[in-house]
């Protein structure tokens, strides 16, 4: 049963124009939460002030396992986030990608486990290939193993869908599932079969 | 699951870095040429015997820190810029905090003027005939000095790269702040090629390594981090 949470209270975001949101408050525990809106709404703007990647002008976003809040380097490995700007070393391979990261994040590289997750998003084959040379759909694939790199309990996903085969949506959805089961799953896109029955919807519409 | 400390941390950072300028060879040969392309011309400038003795002498340390100045604002910006300009800084920005990838990167780039260091000193002495009576001491002055440049030179990178990344922007900012560095760098190297270890210059150099090191620690988040 998991216990961790992820509060938002009162965020409020613009770029020298009208505030994307303003006072915008939720709490997701586990399961998955949609964030919905059309293009231009904030959805990947609010995904990354909740991955601490953006500042938001007001409001906090804190994570909390049971009633303990997580601060510092204990939050940034608790929050798994994969959007459509997240970029990979071209001259790396997608092991050495994901093992750089891993020991960036303080941990041991652990080539067995990262071999598991590229397998689990359907990159085992192509592991020791550059990622310069990856498809758009591979590279979609290699962020989702970004977002699982540190096993966190929390998961942000961005677009995850963009790029992806039906074998690759297929997979999304089995992590998404498998994910939503442990800990708080977030989800934006403007795909309406991205959200497989989720226990609440976050519409941001400016 | 143990996790390791920001020293392990920043060093994965730098052998990243190393392992990039290995396969792509940008920064090094750029700043290599740079290097030699200036130290030609300065050689067929002032060559071995275009100036007395005394002369030669603080000719030849000035023209050492230009040339390392130069060389290290053609080399050091990219640490910040490259990251930014291929979308990892983001990856980067979500594993590790910014006083971590700060040492990283300052250590890969002292790495680096230590490479430029290493062609230019012995450029200079064969090139226009620099007599260097203690290259002991000069290796000190060049290991501090070097530190001090390379600290604000990464710092100032991390800046100018969240501003767009204009290199040109990189120079103008970074040079008065290195001024105080570069004048007492060059009193010491002074010192060195003459034969001794300059106790006041040093003592300049190694309050604004302590002072470089402070400000970056204080501000790297703020740098870095959203």
């Amino acid at each position: 049963m998991s216990v961790f949470r992820l509060e938002a209270r009162e965020l409020s975001k613009s770029y020298s124009g009208p505030a994307l949101f303003s006072d915008l408050s939720f709490t997701a525990g586990a399961g998955l939460t949609a964030v919905a809106g059309k293009n231009g709404s904030g959805k990947t703007t609010l995904l990354k002030i909740l991955a601490r990647l953006l500042a938001p002008e007001r409001g906090r976003v804190a994570i909390f396992d049971a009633d303990r809040e997580l601060s510092g380097e204990e939050r940034r490995r608790a929050v798994g986030w994969a959007g459509p700007d997240l970029a990979f070393y071209d001259d790396f391979t997608a092991r050495e990608n994901l093992r750089f990261f891993r020991l960036a994040s303080g941990l041991p590289s652990m080539d067995e486990r990262l071999g598991k997750r590229l397998e689990r998003v359907g990159l085992g084959d192509v592991a020791d290939r550059r990622v310069g040379a990856f498809s758009t759909g591979m590279k979609q694939r290699l962020r989702l193993a970004f977002a699982l790199l540190l096993n966190p309990p929390v998961l942000l996903l961005d677009e995850p869908a963009g790029g992806l085969d039906e074998e690759g949506r297929a997979t999304l959805a089995g992590i998404v599932a498998e994910r939503r089961a442990i800990g708080p799953v977030l989800l934006a896109s403007n795909d309406p079969r991205d959200f497989a029955s989720p226990e609440q919807t976050i519409t941001l519409s400016r | 699951m143990r996790i390791s400390g920001p020293l392990p941390r920043a060093w994965a950072i730098c052998a990243k870095d190393a392992a990039q300028e290995a396969r792509q060879r940008i920064a090094l040969a750029s700043v290599l040429f740079f290097a030699a392309t200036a130290l030609t011309l300065v050689s067929f400038a002032i060559g071995p015997a275009g100036f007395a003795r005394e002369e030669r002498a603080t000719l030849h340390a000035a023209v050492l820190w230009i040339l390392l100045f130069f060389s290290t604002a053609t080399g050091l910006p990219r640490a910040f810029v490259r990251e930014e300009e291929t979308g990892t800084a983001l990856a980067l920005r979500k594993t590790a905090p910014g006083i971590t990838v700060l040492a990283g990167k300052t250590l890969f780039n002292y790495f680096l003027f230590a490479a430029i260091a290493a062609v230019t000193v012995p450029g200079l002495a064969i090139l226009v005939g620099w007599e260097i009576s203690s290259p002991g001491a000069l290796a000190v002055v060049l290991a501090a000095s070097g530190y001090g440049l390379t600290v604000v030179s990464t710092f100032l990178s991390a800046l100018v790269a969240r501003a767009g990344g204009k290199n040109v922007l990189f120079v103008l900012v970074c040079f008065p702040l290195l001024v105080p560095l570069l004048l007492a760098a060059i009193a010491a190297t002074l010192a060195a090629a003459g034969g001794e270890l300059a106790g006041a210059p040093l003592r300049v150099i190694l309050a604004y390594d302590g002072a470089a090191t402070c400000a970056a620690y204080l501000l790297a988040s703020a740098a870095w981090e959203e």
